[in-house]
C-alpha cells in the first residue's frame, strides 16, 4: 500500500473531541504506536490503520512535579506524577497520571507495588482536548 | 522497554586526526565591561584562530568549516548564523554549514566535521560553535545586548519539544530534569538519601574542577561558599536552603550555568598531518569512531535509551573496550548525565558509579576522571559551543597541558559523550596518535 498524505494528529484531536483516544497499528506486525504516525517504528511498515484503545495502561515509574518541572497551567491536573506508562496494546510512552501524590508515591515504592494500573482520560487544556492517564487503585 | 531501532556503523573510509582546538573564556559578558558588546563573529573568530593557531595551519589551509549555534534566531537575531560571521577568520568565500542539535550541537559538531573528511571531499575542515545563553542580541542594534531572563529562556526551550504531541501531553519536556535520576535510584536499588549525596557530590567535584580553570565561569569551590556560610561540613551546606531543592531529586546546585562563549576545532586526514601541521610537536589524536541516537521526548527513560545505543555502536565501530577508556566528558547540564552516561559507558562500574562519585573518584585528581572541565553545572553551558570546550579540555588532558588541573596520570584514550535537543545522543572516542 502506498503512503497516504494524511492529517494523522488532526484526527487524533478531532476523535479526542468525540470522546474516543485512538492510535495506527501497523497491519504487517500488529505493533501499536500510540501517540499515532505514518509508519512502525518496530517493522518499518507503513499500511497503518486507526483503532480505538481500551485505556488499560501500566504505570513503570514516577517522578513527582516540582519547581522545575511544573507550570501554573498543571495545577488543574490535582495531584499527579509523570512517569512511563504502557498501553494494554504494547505502546510505551511519557505521560501524567493522575490521582498520585507523593505519600501515595512513597506506599507504592515502599510496597515495591510497580508497575501500577492505570486507565486513559480525556482531558481539556486550552482550546483542545488531550490525554492523561488515573492511577486506579488495587482492590 | 520502548521500541529502539539501532544502526550499524562502518568504519571511516580514511582516519581523521584532531590537530588544533581553541576556546574562549565561559562568560556573561553582558555583565562585565570589558566583555559587554562581544559579538558572534568575534567569540566564534576568536575561537576558530586559536584551533588554527594551534594546529599550525592558517585559514587559507582550510577547505570548509561547520558553525553550530543552538538557538540563533533567539539569541543572535540569526536565521544563517554560518554566513553572517563568515569574513571573520580569513576564511571568506568558502563554503560552510550551519547546524543545530541545541545542547548536542558542540558533540554533532566533530561528527560533521570527521565524516567531511573521512569521506575524502575534504583534506582540513574547521568546526566551531558559538552561543549567548546569556546575553541576547538587541534586535536593530549592530551589537547591544540585554540578558536572558529565565522567562524567555524557558518559552525558547518549550520549542525543542514536539508541538504535536508532546507538549500538549505534559510529560517529555518536564521528565528531562528528574528522569534519569529516579531511573538511576530505582534500578540500583540505593536510597532518596543516598542519591541526594550523589548529586550533590556531583556539583562538589564539578565545582573543584572548574576552580583550576581558568577558562570556567564559577570557580569558587563547595567548601568556600560553605565556609562563608558558616557551615564546618560541605554536605551541610549542599543539604540547606542555600541550595534548595527545584527538582523531585535535583538542587540548584545540579543545574546549568547558562552563559556565553565559543570553541573550535581543526581535524584533517591523519595521513596528511605533517603538512598541515608542520613544526607543531604536538601529537594528533586520532578519531576512532562516533555513535549516534535519538530518542524524542515522549521515549521513555529517552537519555538512558539513547545512550545505550550510541555507546553500543562506538564500542563496536571501534572495538575500544571500557576499560580503555581513560578520561570520560558528558553534557551534564542537568548533573545526573553525567553518573548515568559513565555507568552506561563502562567507564564506572554498574551500580557503583555512584560510589565513586561520593569518594571523589571522578574529580580531576582521581582514578576516574569525569567532566575535568568543571561540566555544565560551574565552567558553564554555553549551549552549542559547550561540546566541543568539552573537546578542548579533553585535548589539553591528552597532551599533558592542563596546568593545574592536569589528571595525575597519563590520559591516551577518551570517550566524550554529548547530549541536547530534546534529545540527541553522540559519543565519540579519540585516541593519541603515536
Amino acid at each position: 500500500m502506498s503512503i497516504k498524505l494524511e492529517k494523522v494528529v488532526q484526527t487524533f484531536y478531532e476523535n479526542l473531541e468525540e470522546g474516543k483516544i485512538t492510535a495506527k497499528k501497523c497491519t504487517k506486525c500488529g505493533n501499536v504506536e500510540f501517540p499515532p504516525v505514518y509508519a512502525c517504528n518496530k517493522c518499518g511498515c507503513w499500511d497503518m490503520e486507526w483503532i480505538e484503545i481500551s485505556g488499560k495502561a501500566k504505570l513503570h515509574s514516577m517522578v513527582m512535579p516540582a519547581p522545575l518541572s511544573m507550570k501554573p497551567e498543571y495545577k488543574a491536573l490535582g495531584k499527579y506524577c509523570y512517569g512511563e506508562v504502557e498501553l494494554e496494546e504494547g505502546a510505551r510512552f511519557n505521560a501524567v497520571v493522575r490521582g498520585i501524590n507523593k505519600k501515595k508515591r512513597d506506599e507504592i515504592l515502599e510496597k515495591k507495588m510497580l508497575p501500577v494500573n492505570c486507565k486513559a482520560a480525556i482531558y481539556q487544556r486550552d482550546g483542545y482536548k488531550t490525554v492523561v492517564f488515573d492511577y486506579v487503585e488495587e482492590e | 522497554m520502548a521500541i529502539m531501532n539501532q544502526t550499524k556503523v562502518n568504519p571511516y573510509m580514511r582516519s581523521v586526526s584532531i590537530i588544533g582546538v581553541g576556546c574562549t573564556p565561559f562568560m556573561y559578558t553582558v555583565d562585565r565591561e570589558e566583555t559587554n558588546g562581544l559579538t558572534e563573529g568575534e567569540l566564534f573568530g576568536y575561537a576558530a584562530l586559536k584551533a588554527m593557531e594551534d594546529a599550525g595551519v592558517s585559514p587559507r589551509d582550510v577547505d570548509f568549516y561547520f558553525h553550530g549555534e543552538a538557538s540563533p534566531l533567539n539569541g543572535s537575531n540569526y536565521l544563517t548564523p554560518n554566513i553572517q560571521i563568515a569574513n571573520w577568520f580569513g576564511m571568506k568565500g568558502k563554503a560552510s554549514i550551519h547546524h543545530s542539535e541545541a545542547c548536542c550541537t558542540g558533540y554533532y559538531a566533530i561528527e560533521e566535521a570527521v565524516n567531511a573528511v573521512a569521506s575524502g571531499k575534504y583534506n582540513c575542515v574547521l568546526s566551531g560553535c558559538v552561543e549567548f545563553g546569556d546575553g541576547v542580541a538587541v534586535p536593530n542594534h549592530p551589537y547591544k545586548r540585554e540578558k536572558m531572563t529565565m522567562d524567555r529562556f524557558l518559552a525558547t526551550t518549550a520549542w525543542l519539544y514536539d508541538r504535536n504531541y508532546t507538549r500538549s501531553f505534559m510529560a517529555g519536556q518536564e521528565l528531562i530534569y528528574d528522569d534519569a535520576a529516579e531511573w538511576y535510584k530505582r534500578t540500583r536499588g540505593i536510597t532518596d538519601q543516598d542519591m541526594d549525596d550523589t548529586l550533590n557530590w556531583m556539583c562538589i567535584n564539578n565545582r573543584r574542577n572548574a576552580s583550576v580553570n581558568p577558562l570556567a565561569i564559577e570557580r569558587t569551590t563547595y567548601e568556600e561558599l560553605a565556609k562563608e556560610k558558616g557551615f564546618d561540613n560541605v554536605m551541610d551546606y549542599m543539604r540547606s536552603p542555600y541550595n534548595p531543592k527545584m527538582g523531585d531529586f535535583l538542587r540548584a546546585g545540579a543545574i546549568e550555568l547558562k552563559c556565553d562563549g565559543a570553541a573550535a576545532v581543526i581535524v584533517c586526514a591523519t595521513d596528511m598531518v605533517d603538512k598541515y601541521m608542520g613544526n607543531k610537536s604536538h601529537k594528533p589524536i586520532e578519531v576512532l569512531g562516533v555513535g549516534c541516537a535519538a530518542c524524542e521526548a515522549t521515549t521513555p527513560h529517552f537519555e538512558v535509551t539513547a545512550t545505550e545505543e550510541a555507546v553500543r555502536q562506538v564500542y563496536e565501530v571501534t572495538g575500544v573496550k571500557p576499560e580503555e577508556i581513560d578520561l570520560f566528558y558528558s553534557n551534564d547540564f542537568i548533573i545526573t548525565s553525567h553518573l548515568v552516561s559513565a555507568e552506561i559507558a563502562g567507564y564506572l562500574p554498574y551500580g557503583e558509579g555512584w560510589k565513586y562519585v561520593c569518594d571523589q573518584r571522578t574529580a580531576y585528581d582521581g582514578d576516574k576522571p569525569i567532566n575535568t572541565n568543571g561540566g555544565r553545572t560551574s565552567f558553564g553551558h554555553a549551549h552549542a559551543a559547550s561540546g566541543l570546550a568539552d573537546l578542548y579540555e579533553c585535548v589539553r588532558q591528552m597532551r599533558g597541558e592542563a596546568g593545574e588541573g592536569q589528571v595525575k596520570f597519563e590520559a591516551k584514550t577518551a570517550m566524550l559523550r554529548g547530549y541536547g535537543g530534546a534529545q540527541n545522543i553522540c559519543t565519540y572516542i579519540i585516541r593519541t596518535k603515536d
